[in-house]
């Protein structure tokens, strides 16, 4: 299998789009038929629509990848798909709203409220699905797991009311972005590959200050998203340091001295 | 042969290789934004006329698939395929797998015939003289053998299929995954293919059909909203371009064979001081030749990047698969033989927390519960993350993590994660470097 094939060059595509040709090669039918086989595909179809596929795909190969291929350190694979996938997406993609009982922290319950599907998010980290959806009473922007929705039921919207809103959430999370400027330790650049592998998940930018041979990489990221860049930055250890962000450096001053105080080291006074 | 004269020859040659393209990509993704044209060129070791070159060639690539991407001139190619996550989810890496060249006339004929094979059957003689009537001017008209040939091909990728029946034969494109599905149905198939690409590996293929699929509801009807549903968090974007040599690897080892490669180690001790080397690519000067028997992939998602195990003259060898370059399959090797070097690798990392083959040590953790009534998020991280270690004691505010490991380099960062909700108890020597470290990263800040 070449994955270069020329098949699938540009050129070929747009042209084929023009003439509105569907192509698909038997490379791509080899993995759909191996991803059949994951249990999450019993999710993802109705029983109908998975029988057809299995027979539509029944002269095709299967790929062996897995024989010759191990995944290291992936977090276990708790949920691919989520039963509430299939409607939840169905209403996102008709712009409907939601009426939604969901559970929150401590276990309490939230009955029936109103909000507004935007977009379903996995986490790679916790492999999960989480709601994004917009608290109509409340004006919040809302991140529910899946799990925790007890039911959710279609509730009508006026269309202006969607736009609007939809307009908003673009607006509201592009200025509630904040910004982190990160040093790679010089004496570190010979991980540089490494280090930049690691923040390669999230938006950045690096800068190259050429006199002092020095990186610095300026993540753009969303409040929550803290949470999991200190995690990375703690990862990385000694190799990197915060130089701007008062809220990671704090975090690094607290997490240092008290990680120090469980090993039984103390400041000197 | 100088570098510049083999990388030119590299896109056009039959067997084009797109090494240089692809570290390209993985240099612009990591660094995005860090180095100026010369830099950029020189940290490749390529001239800035073939930096520019590359730029304009991939760019045209970019822009033919994205048409949406903004066009001035004045827009670094860096800002065009920057990652933005709320923008969009085409993984726009992807373009490197549609940056195969074809000459004009051969895409042209290519798409006529798979135009005119759409909905109907056809026979290659059909086909001749649709082409000529149909080809743009200027371009050579196509002889029969072309035809046939180009049947062959399309046979060969699955595009097309032959219809049973006596000769002449006829085509029909292969699209009954679309054809025999409804509107609905279609839409869980967008997005089982949308999820298992993203969530998956390997993905390049799903992610050609993804986009596949993705044009095929869009021209018939689907907005946009409704191709757009999904969002994957943290997601290792520079991941798919090393999709690219997997194949090649998979093929060596299905069929025990030894391949040949020159490589650029992304590791640098020995010019550690040195001021021109960037570790991430060093000169071609600087690459090295070898010869491995490719034994067994490792993708490893802590850091997104993969690996090649193999079996080489000094016994194991691991390679990182971007540092890996023009790869060439050479001789196979005895089956038995070859079975027994797997049976042993696969000893050597059962307890690798990556691929680290070193000596197996216990280590052992105490984590800390949050304080408060919030869920345990630190033991659900554990338990995710943990691999094959246990939680082998528990009290009301900690509890003990043991794992078998090989060496302790490879967990540590893992470790250190979890900041102060960790604390390493065994072996004592680790927890010594633990120590130091955290020593040496509270110093970063002792101005705060």
């Amino acid at each position: 299998m070449n994955l270069f094939e020329k098949i699938f060059n540009h050129q070929i595509i747009s042209r084929l789009e023009d003439s509105g040709t569907f192509m698909v090669t038997s490379h791509e039918r080899a993995w759909l038929k191996t991803m059949l086989e994951h249990p999450a595909a019993a999710d993802a179809f109705t029983a109908d629509t998975f029988d057809k596929l299995r027979s539509i795909l029944e002269p095709d190969q299967v790929m062996d990848t897995s024989r010759h291929l191990i995944e290291k350190a992936r977090s276990q694979e708790k949920q691919v798909y989520h039963p509430l996938l299939r409607p939840l997406r169905r209403h996102i993609m008709n712009k409907r709203g939601i009426r939604i009982t969901y559970e929150i922290k401590g276990g309490r319950v939230n009955t029936g409220h109103s909000g507004f599907p935007y977009k379903l998010e996995y986490s790679m980290v916790k492999r999960e699905w989480y709601l994004l959806w917009y608290h109509t009473r409340h004006h919040a922007f809302m991140s529910t797991r899946l799990k925790k929705i007890h039911s959710v039921a279609a509730e009508p919207i006026e269309p202006s009311a969607a736009e609007s809103i939809l307009k908003k959430i673009g607006k509201t999370l592009e200025s509630r972005k904040s910004e982190a400027l990160i040093e790679i330790v010089r004496i570190y650049n010979a991980e540089l590959s490494r280090i930049l592998y690691a923040f390669s998940s999230f938006e950045k930018n690096v800068e190259y200050d050429t006199e002092n041979d020095t990186y610095r990489v300026r993540v753009s990221l969303l409040g929550d998203e803290m949470e999991y860049l200190l995690s990375k930055i703690r990862f990385l250890g000694k190799r990197v340091r915060v130089v701007e962000g008062d809220y990671l450096k704090r975090r690094m001053v607290e997490a240092s001295s008290k990680a120090l105080e469980r090993y039984g080291v103390f400041p000197a006074d | 042969m100088n570098e510049e004269v083999s990388f030119e020859r590299g896109i056009i040659l039959a067997k084009e290789s797109f090494d240089k393209e692809i570290q390209f990509l993985r240099m612009l993704v990591l660094t995005s934004g860090a180095f100026s044209r010369q830099q950029f060129a020189e940290r490749l070791g390529i001239s800035v006329h073939t930096f520019d070159k590359t730029i304009r060639r991939l760019k045209e690539v970019v822009t033919s698939m994205h048409q949406h991407l903004p066009q001035e001139q004045s827009r670094e190619f860096s800002e065009t395929i920057r990652f933005s996550y709320y923008d969009s989810t085409d993984p726009l890496l992807l373009f490197l797998f549609r940056a195969k060249s074809v000459k004009e006339s051969e895409s042209q004929r290519i798409s006529l015939l798979l135009g005119a094979m759409n909905k109907q059957t056809r026979s290659a003689m059909e086909l001749l003289n649709m082409c000529c009537n149909s080809l743009s001017p200027g371009l050579p008209l196509p002889d029969e053998k072309t035809i046939r040939s180009d049947l062959k091909y399309l046979e060969e990728v699955g595009v097309i299929v032959k219809e049973q029946g006596p000769r002449p034969y006829r085509y029909r494109i292969q699209d009954d995954l679309v054809r025999n599905l409804s509107d609905e149905e279609l839409i869980d198939l967008y997005d089982f293919v949308d999820v298992m690409a993203n969530t998956q590996v390997p993905s390049v293929q799903g992610y050609l059909l993804r986009d596949g699929l993705k044009k095929h509801l869009l021209r018939n009807q689907a907005r946009q909203h409704a191709v757009e549903s999904f969002l994957y968090k943290y997601h290792y974007y520079s991941r798919i371009l090393d999709e690219a040599h997997l194949f090649t690897l998979l093929h060596a080892i299905r069929h025990r064979r030894n391949v040949r490669f020159l490589y650029f180690s992304p590791k640098s001790e020995k010019s550690y001081a040195s001021k021109n080397t960037n570790p991430l690519f060093e000169r071609e000067t600087e690459g090295k030749v070898h010869k491995t028997l490719p034994l067994k992939i490792v993708y490893d998602h802590q850091y997104g990047r993969w690996y090649l195990l193999s079996h080489g003259r000094e016994g194991i060898r691991k390679y990182r698969m971007e540092g890996i370059t023009q790869i060439e399959e050479d001789e196979a090797v005895d089956e038995v033989w070859y079975e027994e070097k797997k049976t042993k690798l696969a000893e050597k990392i059962r307890y690798s927390w990556l691929i680290d083959t070193g000596r197996p040590v216990t280590v052992r953790a105490r984590f800390y519960n949050p304080e408060g009534s919030e869920p345990n998020f630190i033991k659900e991280r554990v338990l995710l993350q943990g691999q094959w270690g246990q939680i082998v004691f528990e009290n009301e505010d900690s509890f003990i993590y043991e794992i078998t490991v090989n060496g302790t380099t490879e967990i540590k960062p893992w470790l250190r994660s979890f900041g102060s909700s960790c604390e390493v108890l065994e072996p004592i020597q680790f927890r010594r470097e633990m120590i130091a470290e955290w020593k040496e990263i509270q110093s970063y800040y002792e101005s705060v």
